[in-house]
Order: C-alpha cells, then sequence, then structure tokens
C-alpha cells in the first residue's frame, strides 16, 4: 500500500465530513492545477475557471474518490484536464460561428528568454504539450500522466520523446538565430 | 525515460525552470456574476479590422450607409 500525502488524508477527511479539510487541499493544490492549466492555455481568466469547475466537481463527487487507485492530485488534475479540453473545444465551435466574440489572448511577458520557452511551449501540439507539463513540471510519473489523460503508458514514452526532441531543436534554433552559440 | 534522465539535459531543464507562472488570487468558489464582467472585460477581435487595415476598406465603411440610406429611400419612392 502506498504512502498517502498530505492532500490524500484531507481528502479522507472531508470524506467523513470535515469541510475545513477541503479549504487544506485547496490551499496545497489550487498552485498546481492553475500552473498547470495556465501553462497548457495561456489563458489567465480560463485557468481560473476550470481550477474552480475543478473543486466543484470534487465537492459534487467527494465520494467517488477512492484512494486506492490513486493520488488525490492525480484525480484532480484527470478533471481539470478533462473540463479544459472539453471548454477549449466549446471555444473553437464558437470560434468559427462568431469570430469576433471570442476573447483575444493576451500575453503578458516581457523577458525574451521566457518568451522563449513559452513559446516553444505553446508550439507544441495539445497532446505533446500537456506530456510534458504534467511530466516536468508536476513530477507526475508515467503511469499517473497515462491515467490523466487516459492514454496507454507507451504513448505518454512516445510522445515526450518527441516533444523533448522538438523543444530542443525549437530551443536550439533560436538561440543560433539570436547568436548564443 | 525517468524525471532524472529528462533533467540531465541541462540546457533543456533550465529553460523549462525559467517558465514561472505567477498564481493570482481567487477563491474557490466561482461566481457566475464574476465570470460574465470577466467576459464582458476581456478583448475581442474587432470585426471590422480587416476594412480598417485597407484604404478601400475605409472607403466602403464610409459609403456603405450612404448606399443603404439611398437604396432605402429609393424603395419607399417605388412603395409610394
Amino acid at each position: 500500500m502506498r504512502l498517502n500525502d498530505r492532500e490524500d488524508e484531507l481528502m479522507i477527511a472531508y470524506q467523513k465530513g470535515d469541510n475545513e479539510a477541503l479549504e487544506g487541499i485547496y490551499t496545497l493544490l489550487k498552485p498546481p492545477l492553475y500552473s498547470f492549466v495556465f501553462r497548457y492555455s495561456r489563458d489567465e481568466h480560463l485557468s481560473i475557471d476550470i481550477v474552480q469547475d475543478t473543486f466543484v466537481k470534487l465537492q459534487r463527487h467527494k465520494h467517488d474518490y477512492n484512494p486506492e487507485k490513486g493520488k488525490l492530485k492525480s484525480y484532480l488534475f484527470q478533471i481539470a484536464y478533462r473540463l479544459l479540453i472539453t471548454k477549449l473545444n466549446r471555444r473553437k465551435r464558437w470560434k468559427k460561428l462568431l469570430p469576433f466574440l471570442t476573447p483575444v489572448q493576451n500575453d503578458g511577458l516581457h523577458l525574451s528568454d521566457r518568451i522563449t520557452i513559452r513559446e516553444a511551449i505553446a508550439k507544441l501540439p495539445d497532446t505533446q504539450r500537456a506530456v510534458v507539463l504534467l511530466y516536468y513540471y508536476h513530477e507526475l510519473s508515467q503511469d499517473e500522466v497515462a491515467q490523466i489523460l487516459a492514454i496507454p503508458k507507451g504513448t505518454v514514452k512516445s510522445r515526450l520523446h518527441v516533444a523533448i526532441k522538438r523543444l530542443r531543436e525549437e530551443l536550439e534554433g533560436n538561440e543560433y538565430d539570436s547568436g548564443v552559440f | 525515460m525517468t524525471q532524472e534522465s529528462f533533467k540531465e539535459d541541462h540546457h533543456l531543464s533550465a529553460k523549462l525552470e525559467e517558465y514561472h507562472v505567477d498564481i493570482p488570487d481567487f477563491p474557490m468558489k466561482p461566481s457566475r456574476w464574476a465570470r460574465f464582467i470577466r467576459f464582458m472585460a476581456s478583448p475581442a477581435k474587432d470585426p471590422l479590422e480587416p476594412f480598417i487595415s485597407s484604404e478601400n476598406g475605409v472607403m466602403m465603411l464610409k459609403f456603405v450607409p450612404i448606399m443603404g440610406v439611398a437604396a432605402i429611400t429609393l424603395t419607399h419612392i417605388f412603395i409610394h
């Protein structure tokens, strides 16, 4: 049996009726969830909506979580990722119907290095981007990433391999262009 | 591939580390009103932008209302 994280223990307490434990879960998992959604979508408002909706869903289905099946962190990332994909698909449909009502993305960074890595990640295909973000920034195992994205572990490995190769090419290309090498 | 082997690529790892995200302060409970305000306040694409960017487009924007008014006037004249 695996060791429970702090948030898993809080979730068990919440399932037993301790409503204050939910605040603790929110404090612990809001930052990673928001970071993941923001790095994926680069949309602050969308990221806030997704994090809030994830916690609404957690509250509505609090007894669906089974600590034996995995960490709460993976469970919430799974909910957030599904909500995000649904929302982005809906947004794409609206964009086709009413292009002028679709919010324009606003990137607020000024440091050139950050823009470079942001852009390199943004240029990755959606599926590869999700794998890199979950695996690198949130230190989830390949099994956990596979579970969150509902794909086989082999697919996680291959997407990671291709994504890292693309990132290297993108960043090195950029540095050659800017005269670093 | 393990996370350690991923981080062995120091250059890529250093670049990825540069991507920081500032977490804004927001409550757990969503507010429909706040979302509506955010939606209304978010910048949207200007539907007239393709017209404004070219000289012909600007001219067309100026003449379309005049042509429209003329067409409506003529329609009224012929009806009566």
